[in-house]
């Protein structure tokens, strides 16, 4: 049985004519094990894919089930408990609690299992440790570098030793060697077991993962097994540029782009246009 | 306790420290209204305290005939005090034989004020002459410190025996003996001093330590008659009988006027439990009007936790991903407003204890604060916090946890 099974499940934002369709009929199954990449252009739907799965939101139709359990008949306290238990979140932007120190970021959701202070410091030093972090225990999220905190968010995520971590753009903030970081600690955590899904808009990280689903405007366009170690076949082959450019990523610049065909993007030197554009979606995404 | 509410407390505390102007300025409200209610009540208790030392000092078994009707507990007993009797009854020197013939009476003295300035070296604003006779230092049990009270005969009727604090405005000595002092147009010579009574502020007894007493026949001489008592003072011959001496008061004096109304027969029991009774009144009155600050504070407290709520969004949804039901939510601002407001108490009633001991320094107040209201206070500001987090905290609890990971 699949630990996650989607079928036909559509999530529909606003009403009226401002209705948006963020999801549209998307079916997916995924086994227990996997580490499934979900690429796509900014406002496919991917984050809002991660949330369903993630019991944050609820879908506007179609049906949901995880671990087996049909999500619509979950309640809140329900489903904060599953959130708790079963389900790791990372996030692009972090979300550390800036006023806490790492351990105590770490143990947060600890606290929420009514566990003692003592059992709860001992297993947060531990998962801190698996991280590398363990030196960084009672720093203040603010005194870290982007990959290091990210590395504490993996550890909160792990702390409750989820069955599921759901990582929406991890790497979407780091720079390449903190994407590494990153990506080795959730590869290793592949290794033991938990499945993962993730989202990146980097090709080149499809290398860590088992399978790979394309989304564009809300629906599953193609879905890939791939072999660890490669990037995937359809990131490589460029067939992925057809519907995600890097301009993609600028939401508006590239409609822009779009509404006046035959004029390509205007290239300048590589490095530089890739610096840009990465800043560009760091800042957007701090902002979503 | 639940780990969860301790983790919770121990944050409340650090999200008040660290915001310690904001938090101060919040709690002000609580702090106010904790501090006047404590500091009324605390008021209001040590005058009663003074009060009943006052009275008792003259004698328990002390029997008033006041001028006029005077019901326990009303007002006019506190009007009457000055003898200007609303309902018009006058004492007369015959209720004044009577009560000195009433059997069982070891002796009675009349009190009666005589309006009209006082000079003697200097003049004293604040002193009242009272005429009386020299059955009073009997009759309520305090003796001269220096020099012997006047007595009746005629060879002593300018005499004057001054309270403590009169014969220091006056002279700005302690023992002004054979000096003499100007009043109504005539001279009188200081023939004593008294001992320091025990005095309560706001008490319906006149401040014996500001008194001139000049003889009664005296007063009567310079106001052309004009002059009657508001107060007969009694003392029975034995304490125990004072009951029995006050109904044979009561049927005495009736005889000598045709409307019962025309005076009151107390005993001090009696008169201190009206005076209680009015400062009771007053006490809740202020303290009622101090807790509307309390009040006003706790929607303080709901506005500062709604702003730190909306502003605490995104925390929200944080907790909310990494597991936090929406009773965990709820505690935790509930948990925050009711540190907040406790820490606003205990500074208010930290405050209450510096004004005590101020008001003790500076004025002749002796607040008594009981630990019942130190305890009550405690009580009421967390519950305050608690009533008035509720708003703010259900709002972050209800949040759905994607809009409020949205809130940045």
């Amino acid at each position: 049985m699949p630990i996650i099974h989607l079928e036909d499940v559509s999530k529909l934002y606003g009403f009226g004519d401002a209705t948006t369709l963020a999801l549209d009929e998307v079916s997916l199954d995924i086994e227990e094990g996997e580490f499934v990449a979900v690429m796509g252009p900014s406002g496919c739907g991917k984050s809002t894919l991660m949330n369903v799965i993630g019991l944050l939101d609820r879908p506007t139709h179609g049906i949901f089930t995880l671990n087996g359990k049909p999500a619509a008949k979950l309640s809140a306290n329900q489903s904060a408990k599953i959130r708790r238990d079963t389900i790791g979140f990372i996030f692009q932007s972090y979300n550390l609690l800036p006023k806490m120190t790492v351990l105590e970021n770490v143990a947060l959701p600890l606290t929420y299992k009514s566990l003692s202070l003592t059992r709860r410091i001992r297993m947060a030093s531990n998962i801190l440790e698996r991280v590398g972090m363990q030196s960084r225990e009672y720093y203040l999220p603010s005194q870290l570098s982007g990959g290091q905190i990210q590395s504490a968010a993996i550890a909160r995520a792990l702390v409750n030793n989820p069955k599921l971590i759901i990582a929406d753009e991890p790497t979407g903030n780091l720079d390449s060697a903190g994407s590494r970081l990153v990506m080795e600690l959730l590869s290793e955590i592949h290794k033991m077991g938990n499945t993962i899904i993730f989202v990146t808009h980097n090709p080149e990280l499809t290398r860590y993962a088992t399978r790979v689903v394309y989304m564009h405007d809300g629906t599953i366009v193609q879905d890939e097994q791939t072999a660890i170690g490669q990037v995937a076949r359809t990131a490589r082959q460029g067939m992925y540029r057809t519907f995600v450019t890097e301009e993609d990523d600028l939401a508006g610049v590239s409609a822009l782009m779009r509404a006046l065909p035959g004029k390509p993007a205007p290239k300048t030197s590589k490095k530089p246009a890739r610096k840009k554009s990465k800043r560009k979606t760091a800042r957007k995404g701090t902002r979503s | 306790m639940k780990s969860v509410t301790k983790g919770n407390i121990k944050a409340a505390v650090a999200s008040v420290r660290t915001t310690k102007a904001r938090s101060l300025l919040t709690m002000l409200g609580i702090i106010i209204g904790v501090a006047s209610v404590i500091t009324v009540v605390g008021i209001g208790q040590g005058v009663k305290e003074q009060v009943s030392k006052q009275i008792g000092q003259l004698g328990k078994d002390l029997i008033t005939i006041r001028a006029g009707h005077t019901e326990a507990a009303s007002l006019d007993s506190v009007l009457n005090q000055t003898g200007v009797s609303s309902t018009g009854g006058l004492l007369t020197d015959n209720d004044i034989t009577t009560a000195q013939h009433t059997f069982g009476v070891a002796a009675a003295a009349p009190l009666a004020v005589v309006p009209g300035g006082v000079t003697g070296d200097h003049t004293a604003p604040s002193s009242v002459v009272l005429g009386t006779t020299s059955a009073l230092p009997s009759v309520i049990g305090q003796g001269e410190a220096f020099g012997s009270f006047f007595n009746d005969t005629s060879i002593d009727s300018d005499g004057a025996v001054l309270g403590a604090n009169a014969a220091k405005q006056l002279f700005d000595e302690d023992v002004p003996l054979g000096r003499s002092l100007t009043f109504r147009g005539q001279t009188f010579v200081v023939r004593a001093i008294m001992n320091q009574f025990d005095t309560a502020p706001f008490s319906s007894e006149v401040d014996f330590n500001n008194a001139i007493f000049i003889p009664y026949q005296t007063a009567k001489a310079l106001t052309n008659n004009q002059t009657s008592p508001y107060e007969i003072l009694v003392k029975p011959n034995n304490p125990s009988n004072s009951s029995s001496v006050e109904t044979a008061l009561q049927t005495n004096v009736a005889k000598n006027h045709a409307d019962p109304n025309d005076f009151t027969v107390l005993k001090q029991s009696q008169s201190l439990l009206a005076t209680n009774s009015i400062l009771n009144l007053l006490t809740r009155l202020i303290a009622g009007v101090a807790a509307v600050s309390l009040l006003v504070g706790g929607i303080g407290i709901m506005n500062i936790m709604l702003v730190s709520v909306t502003e605490r969004m995104h925390e929200v949804g944080i907790r909310k991903a990494v597991g936090a039901t929406n009773r965990q939510i709820l505690s935790q601002f509930m948990i925050e407003s009711a540190v907040l407001c406790l820490s606003g108490g205990i500074i208010g009633i930290v405050l209450a204890f510096i004004v005590d001991v101020l008001l003790r320094i500076f004025t002749s107040l002796a607040p008594d604060i009981s630990w019942q209201v130190v305890v009550l206070a405690t009580g009421v500001s967390l519950l305050i916090g608690l009533i008035f987090g509720t708003a703010p905290a259900v709002k972050a609890a209800r949040k759905d946890p994607i809009s409020a990971l949205r809130n940045e």
